[in-house]
């Protein structure tokens, strides 16, 4: 039984090999695109509009809003990249259904991938927003002496971050697999439902997270956004 | 836990990827979509508004020109009852002049017919009082009633104390014109010839006529003067009492 689809290699190339998880990962990258892109090509802006436009609008209407909500900011700016964290965790979770199909989720590698984009994206943000002297001198905040410990905050939650979504969706898949040889037809299924709710919540928690870390360094009063994060330490 | 960063970096890669794909083929388009369905729906309230504006003058507009003609119409009653009110007053006026004029009309008609009547009966009267007074003057006399006449008109030549008249008559060329309703015979032609000589002028010329006109009299004309006698004085005074008769008759007329 293989946990981690790194493990599994399709094609190898002196150092570069594909992987499962690449593989899979284009596939979830060419079915959000797809679908994207066949949609999008027709739009109406008229009062009448197709069911598919109508989900993806409910889709982007919603992240909008909850970014709003988190950040207190206008939504504009990170909507693609929370909104692609979302999506792709949620979408790699969700096909966890389909038979023969391993979730990228589930690799450390990939979750690592996802929390190094959103450790350099915070300061990305955080300069961009306030010039970078301004966002440097939160880590001297209250005091000089706080430093240190603001860098390994940093570094720490981006470890959390990695290490919460990797846990969570790669214990679902060794958890249904052990129930399966030891309860076969009717446990495993119920886990299976499980481990959707579990995907979904997890992206969830990912994209707000991230939102709440870029938040906490774009916004003046950054503390009291952080302040406002009780699932960081409740999903774990 | 094994991270095999090799694929770390490819995923990163990719999800850097993912992010410009989503990015040109889901958020751009449809957050532009939106925004556009918002701007045609902001633009459709705008031109509601704008058209109810518009609705709203255009139906201020109509009112007042509602109330402008009903205010006209007033008018044009007020001014249609004025007329018909002045038109009824100068059609009873005629009305009333035309009823005056046709009894004026009547009445002269009625006059005329009277003065008719007078006149035919004065004829009738002449003729009756002069049958009767011949008869009565044959019966009574037995002397002609022309005789008589004549003989009151010499008379009445013997008491005319005219001597202006007589001057005239003596320095005039002209013969003297005796008229008379009858024939009459020589010997009394002679007698008034005599008497005109006698007392009138000595040697004056002296014709005879005879006129229907004169009612039952004879008649001297000369220089423009009359001198006679006949019946018409009598007349006069049997019309002018006919006349008091008929009077009330014209009254109640």
């Amino acid at each position: 039984m293989t946990i981690n689809p790194d493990n599994v290699v399709y094609w190898q190339w002196g150092m570069l090999h594909l992987n499962a998880t690449i593989v899979f990962t284009w596939l979830v990258m060419a079915l959000l695109t797809g679908v994207s892109w066949l949609v999008t090509r027709r739009l109406s802006t008229g009062t009448r509009i197709s069911h598919w436009q109508n989900l993806l609008e409910v889709l982007v209407i919603g992240m909008r809003d909850q970014i709003n909500e988190v950040s207190r900011q206008e939504p504009g700016r990170y909507l693609p990249f929370v909104g692609t964290l979302f999506l792709f965790i949620a979408t790699a979770n969700l096909l966890n259904i389909v038979p023969g199909y391993t979730a990228p989720t589930g690799s450390l590698s990939t979750t690592t991938a996802l929390a190094i984009c959103v450790f350099v994206a915070v300061p990305i943000y955080g300069i961009a927003h306030e010039g970078p002297l301004d966002y440097l001198k939160h880590y001297v905040k209250p005091t000089a002496l706080m430093l240190p410990f603001n860098i390994i905050g940093e570094i720490s939650r981006t470890i959390a971050l990695a290490v919460r979504l990797y846990g969570n969706i790669m214990s679902g898949t060794v958890i249904v697999a052990i129930l399966l040889s030891l309860t076969p037809y009717l446990f495993p299924v119920v886990m299976q439902l499980l481990g959707l709710l579990t995907g979904m919540i997890q992206a969830y928690i990912f994209a707000v997270l991230a939102m709440v870390y870029i938040a906490s360094a774009t916004s003046a009063h950054g503390g009291r956004e952080t302040d406002r994060n009780p699932p960081a330490t409740s999903t774990d | 836990m094994a991270i095999d960063w090799i694929t770390v970096s490819a995923q990163i890669v990719n999800f850097l990827i993912l992010v410009w794909l989503l990015k040109r083929f889901l958020y751009q388009p449809v957050i532009r979509a939106m925004e556009r369905r918002e701007r045609r729906i902001a633009d459709r309230l705008e031109d509601a508004e704008i058209r109810e504006r518009s609705a709203e003058e255009k139906a201020h507009d109509h009112q007042q020109k509602i109330d402008e003609l009903e205010r006209m119409r007033d008018g044009l009653v007020a001014d249609a009852k004025l007329e018909a009110e002045h038109e009824k007053r100068h059609m009873l006026d005629e009305a009333r002049d035309e009823a005056a004029e046709a009894r004026k009309n009547w009445q002269r008609q009625t006059n005329q017919e009277k003065q008719e009547f007078l006149k035919n009966l004065q004829k009738q009267a002449a003729d009756t009082i002069q049958v009767i007074a011949k008869k009565t003057l044959a019966d009574l006399a037995n002397a002609e009633l022309e005789e008589q006449m004549v003989h009151s008109f010499i008379h009445q030549l013997k008491s005319l104390d005219d001597e202006e008249f007589r001057r005239a008559l003596r320095q005039s060329s002209t013969p003297v014109n005796i008229v008379s309703a009858f024939e009459l015979p020589a010997p009394t032609r002679a007698r008034l010839t005599r008497a005109i000589h006698e007392h009138l002028v000595e040697g004056i010329e002296v014709e005879y006529d005879q006129s229907p006109d004169l009612l039952c009299g004879i008649e001297l004309n000369a220089e423009g003067r009359r001198l006679g006698w006949n019946l018409d004085d009598y007349l006069d005074r049997l019309s002018g009492r006919v006349e008091e008769v008929l009077s009330p008759a014209r009254a109640t007329g």
